[in-house]
């Protein structure tokens, strides 16, 4: 399999072989098997949030960034689901990844299960795209391998959703056997789903699953692993990034517009070998150029609104 | 225009039933508050009668059966069981007339006036909409046995007519932009005088500004009592929002579908001014309010336990673009 040939096809959204996913998948499980299930990554390192499957603004993303070739990137899950282009998001990242092994940490997040794929877009866009599920069913085999989280240089803690009551260390999140489905609960689930908000403790999360924990929660955890910053994704933010609890969590989400639909910006932060945060900001890409013609390629998109 | 117009009656028929296939209705309050009864059944007769009078429209309903996301199904779940709510408590509160009405402008394939045809014996309903949109109506209702008895349709009526008229219940085609057939209609099938309930369900959107204010100003001119129910989206403020300026341009380029009021009547108060005209009292709330406040708890849960609803956040950017208005006037006793 030539990864450069199939990079750039990703890039311009052409269709890629269900043989040429079947290895893509295959290598990626063999390289991502052997992680740890939170890796360790130094600086400089860039942190992007959920991209759900809008490829032109992932390009985007990697163009305002500095690019894989020239920077390390760490993404906090949700790359497939709602967007057009689930699949070749995905794929793309695989690619990097075993070209560029040491540049690019994938962890998981919610939406990278069978249950959820099967409900928000993944699934039936496999099925559209090939006519069977045979590729939804590689991708899921590789979600089951994905980390569960990062740190970088013993100070951040990268998570997709946020913290659990079942978690107080990270030697607590090493033990986890992370190879199966998403389970409904308990930790796992927890690290994926979880969500930051004004509360004083643990509380029921209005998702379907996992937990609102609130700056106590925040501040008990950071000062026992000797952390200065949880960074996590998971929630639409309209400004790209939110700074929580007095700088100790912040949200990252890169996904402009999302849904093409919600009017938001993306950031991402890069924080270099200092551990300053620097915030990228980034616009989604047009539908259509100055003169009408279609940037983004798809049939008829599904506008999802109460008519 | 009036094309994509009426198709969006497919979308917002076949969402409905995507709701009721995952369980979001019938929900306590219609069972409970609005004395609903075979309200799934009901829809499910619609959907395969249409089987055979619309292909078009039954392979939506089966398309966004199988996608609908969860979303979606909230938001057409708040949207029915909300209109649905102030409906009955309309009705309710006005028990004790002769007479009551409804005129529901602009009604596609609702089915709801079934259900308070069934519950308050004297009241009637008169539905009008485009005559493509009246015929497909009356050819489906006609389709299913269930459905004529439900509408008390009768045999009489031949499939192929444009227009239904029955002693309690009229299904008539009428341009509600064209204010010489609305003061005809009005003056033809309804009593001035008896409390009569007006709905807009995602209608008034679509019309021209100048279209909707005579319409507004026609029908509250002709009833001495009245209940203005309107539900509809509203573009926010521009700078501040842009979900108002994406939507117009998705919706005008994925379905050419236009929705010319949509940025001036763009938050709950100026939405809400062009029924005020000083004397009526109007409440308006945002179905981001509505689901905030109005949705208990215990159902809260009930809709968790449904779907996965992955983006809370999405859940309320949508929903705060979109208003109930209800404006209610009394002539005769002004409130």
């Amino acid at each position: 399999m030539k990864l450069d040939e199939t990079i750039a096809l990703l890039k311009q959204g052409r269709h890629v072989p269900e043989e040429t996913v079947y290895k893509l998948c295959q290598q990626s499980q063999e390289l991502l098997m052997y992680e740890a299930n939170v890796t360790r990554v130094d600086t400089p390192v860039t942190i992007c949030g959920d991209i759900h499957g809008q490829l032109h603004d992932l390009l985007t993303l990697f163009e305002e960034s500095g690019g894989i070739e020239k920077s390390r990137y760490i993404f906090l899950g949700d790359f497939v689901d709602r967007g057009f282009y689930s699949l070749e998001s995905f794929l793309l990242l695989l690619c990097y990844k075993l070209r560029y092994p040491d540049r690019i940490t994938m962890i998981r997040g919610n939406h990278e299960t069978r249950q959820i794929t099967k409900v928000y877009g993944f699934y039936d866009e496999i099925v559209r795209k090939y006519g069977n599920s045979n590729v939804w069913r590689y991708c899921c085999e590789v979600f089951d391998y994905l980390a569960l989280g990062a740190i970088i240089n013993e100070s951040i803690f990268c998570v997709h959703g946020g913290l659990s009551p079942d978690v107080t260390t990270i030697n607590q999140i090493r033990a986890i056997d992370r190879k199966q489905e998403v389970p409904h609960e308990g930790a796992m689930c927890d690290l994926l789903w979880s969500d930051p908000d004004d509360v004083e403790t643990w509380s029921l999360s209005p998702r379907g699953a996992g937990f609102l924990f609130g700056k106590n929660e925040v501040d008990q955890f950071l000062h026992k692993n000797k952390f200065d910053l949880i960074a996590r994704a998971h929630q639409l933010v309209m400004e790209g990034y939110k700074e929580m609890f007095g700088g100790g969590l912040v949200t990252v989400w890169s996904a402009p517009n999302y849904c093409y639909r919600c009017g938001n910006v993306a950031a991402v932060l890069t924080v270099d070998d200092q551990m300053d945060r620097n915030y990228t900001i980034f616009e989604a890409v047009p539908a259509q150029d100055d003169v009408g013609n279609a940037i983004i390629p798809t049939k008829k998109p599904q506008m999802d609104y109460f008519l | 225009m009036s094309r994509s117009v009426q198709e969006t009656d497919y979308d917002a028929l076949s969402c409905r039933i995507s709701a009721i296939v995952k369980g979001y209705m019938p929900c306590e309050v219609q069972i409970q508050k609005c004395g609903f009864s075979k309200y799934a059944e009901m829809h499910l007769a619609y959907a395969n009668a249409l089987r055979s009078t619309s292909r078009r429209a039954y392979g939506k309903i089966r398309k966004t059966v199988e996608s609908a996301l969860p979303v979606i199904n909230y938001g057409t779940y708040l949207r029915t069981v909300s209109i649905d709510a102030v409906v009955s408590d309309f009705l309710e509160k006005k028990r004790d007339s002769e007479q009551l009405q409804i005129l529901n402008l602009g009604c596609g394939s609702d089915l709801r006036a079934a259900q308070f045809l069934k519950r308050f014996p004297q009241c009637r309903v008169v539905e009008v909409d485009y005559s493509t949109s009246v015929a497909l109506k009356i050819k489906t209702l006609k389709e299913s046995p269930e459905l004529v008895e439900l509408f008390a349709v009768g045999s009489s009526v031949a499939s192929q007519s444009t227009e239904l008229i029955t002693e309690r219940y009229c299904l008539l085609p009428c341009d509600i932009s064209k204010m010489d057939q609305v003061t005809t209609m009005l003056s033809v099938h309804f009593s001035p005088d008896a409390p009569t309930l007006v709905l807009t369900e995602c209608v008034l959107c679509y019309m021209a500004e100048n279209h909707s204010s005579q319409l507004i100003k026609t029908v509250q001119d002709y009833f001495n009592e009245g209940c203005w129910l309107s539900y509809d989206p509203i573009g926010g403020v521009e700078g501040k929002d842009n979900f108002g300026s994406i939507m117009r341009d998705n919706l005008r380029e994925s379905r050419q579908l236009e929705m010319p009021t949509l940025m001036s009547f763009n938050d709950p108060a100026a939405y809400a001014a062009r029924f005020a005209s000083g004397r009526v009292p109007v409440q308006i709330q945002t179905m981001w309010q509505y689901y905030r406040v109005s949705v208990t708890s215990e159902e809260k849960q009930r809709l968790k336990a449904l779907q996965f609803l992955d983006e809370i956040e999405e859940l309320q950017i949508m929903l705060s673009h979109y208003i109930l208005m209800d404006a209610r006037w009394n002539k005769v006793r002004p409130a």
